[in-house]
């Protein structure tokens, strides 16, 4: 009876240790993302005033109560195809100004950060050209320059206004 | 068996930047300043106007007021740069250096008449009305708005030189004035 059970039990034994090979399996997570090209001003509004623009001595316009008033704004594009453009709109009054008055100054804006600058007059529509900023933090200077009004006339009395835009574009390039 | 090898991708992906606006960022300047509203008034030309003698030397009217034709004073690219102003006048009435009162019969005293014109419609005059003494010697007027900035020759004449009572003048020199202003409609005689 004692060999009986011998027997029986060297076939359980042998089953015990498979001959299967353990091969790795992996599973792989790919992770991916993207940062827009961005530009945003950090400081986007300044106000330049000029104070009395016509000149006492004789009611024309004192052009250096314009040309050289500088204000900085601040701000930043992440992408190196950022460029930056300005837009000039020239002071204006709402009188009406009579043959030998002028009631509009014409100014040239520029807008300078780092090396980089762009600019615009007010005397035709529309921005300037655009400069390439690229990547960029910090101050852009605006500053005024060559003003001039119409025909050098006098100047209607009252309160004058204009603004410069400048532009940040991040000028993504799309993939095909 | 077959044990088939797993695979599992999992794929964690942003768009890329097909997707993405190219939003534009604007900073603005805003530039402002003014202009005050002013008068300027063109130096008189000339200056001083001399009428010479004023009484008539000989016939019927010898020691009374002669005829004194008008004379004409231009105050050249006077202006003002805002709408509404006015020109205002006042004259004064000759008056002989002789202060003393005069006997009766005689005046010492020369009345005219100032009238401003090329500013608004019409024109802005006074014309003096002195007694015989030289009292009451001035008068005031002023004309009717200019309704927009303007720039232009004012034209003062001196006209209608009488006596009061076309009485005899008393000998001496004789002076007078006429203060032209321009200024706002508001404020025309602010001056005076």
């Amino acid at each position: 009876m004692m060999r009986k059970l011998m027997i029986l039990a060297a076939p359980i034994a042998f089953l015990a240790s498979p001959a299967l090979a353990q091969t790795a399996v992996t599973g792989t997570v790919d992770i991916n993302g993207s940062v827009a090209g961005r530009c945003m001003f950090t400081i986007p509004n300044k106000t330049i005033s000029l104070g009395e623009l016509s000149l006492a001595s004789n009611g024309k316009l004192d052009a250096s109560k314009v040309n050289g008033r500088s204000e900085t704004l601040e701000g930043w594009c992440n992408n190196t195809a950022a460029s930056m453009t300005v837009t000039t709109t020239q002071l204006t009054t709402a009188t009406a100004a009579p043959t030998g008055f002028d009631n509009r100054v014409d100014y040239t804006a520029t807008a300078v950060t780092g090396s980089v600058n762009a600019n615009d007059t007010s005397l035709t529509a529309g921005a300037g050209s655009a400069s390439t900023v690229g990547l960029f933090s910090g101050n852009i200077v605006v500053t005024l320059s060559s003003a001039s009004s119409p025909n050098n006339g006098l100047m209607v009395a009252g309160a004058y206004s204009g603004n410069v835009v400048v532009t940040l574009t991040p000028t993504v390039a799309l993939p095909d | 068996m077959k044990c088939k090898p797993g695979l599992a991708l999992i794929v964690l992906a942003a768009f890329p930047a097909t997707a993405i606006a190219q939003t534009t960022e604007t900073g603005t300047v805003a530039v402002e300043g003014q202009v005050r509203p002013v008068c300027v008034l063109g130096d008189p030309n000339p200056a001083l106007v001399n009428l010479g003698q004023l009484s008539a030397n000989s016939g019927p009217r010898t020691g009374r007021i002669a005829v004194i034709a008008p004379r004409t004073v231009t105050l050249p690219a006077s202006y003002c740069n805002f709408a509404g102003s006015v020109v205002s006048v006042t004259a004064t009435a000759l008056t002989s250096n002789d202060t003393s009162a005069p006997q009766p019969g005689f005046a010492r005293a020369v009345n005219y008449t100032a009238s401003a014109s090329n500013w608004a419609s019409g024109t802005s005059t006074a014309t003096t009305a002195a007694l015989r003494d030289g009292t009451v010697p001035t008068a005031s007027g002023f004309g009717a708005t200019q309704p927009l900035p303007k720039i232009a020759d004012i034209t003062l004449t001196l006209s209608s030189f009488t006596a009061p009572g076309d009485l005899i003048l008393v000998a001496g020199n004789y002076s007078g004035t006429v203060v032209v202003t321009l200024g706002p409609a508001a404020f025309p005689n602010e001056d005076n």
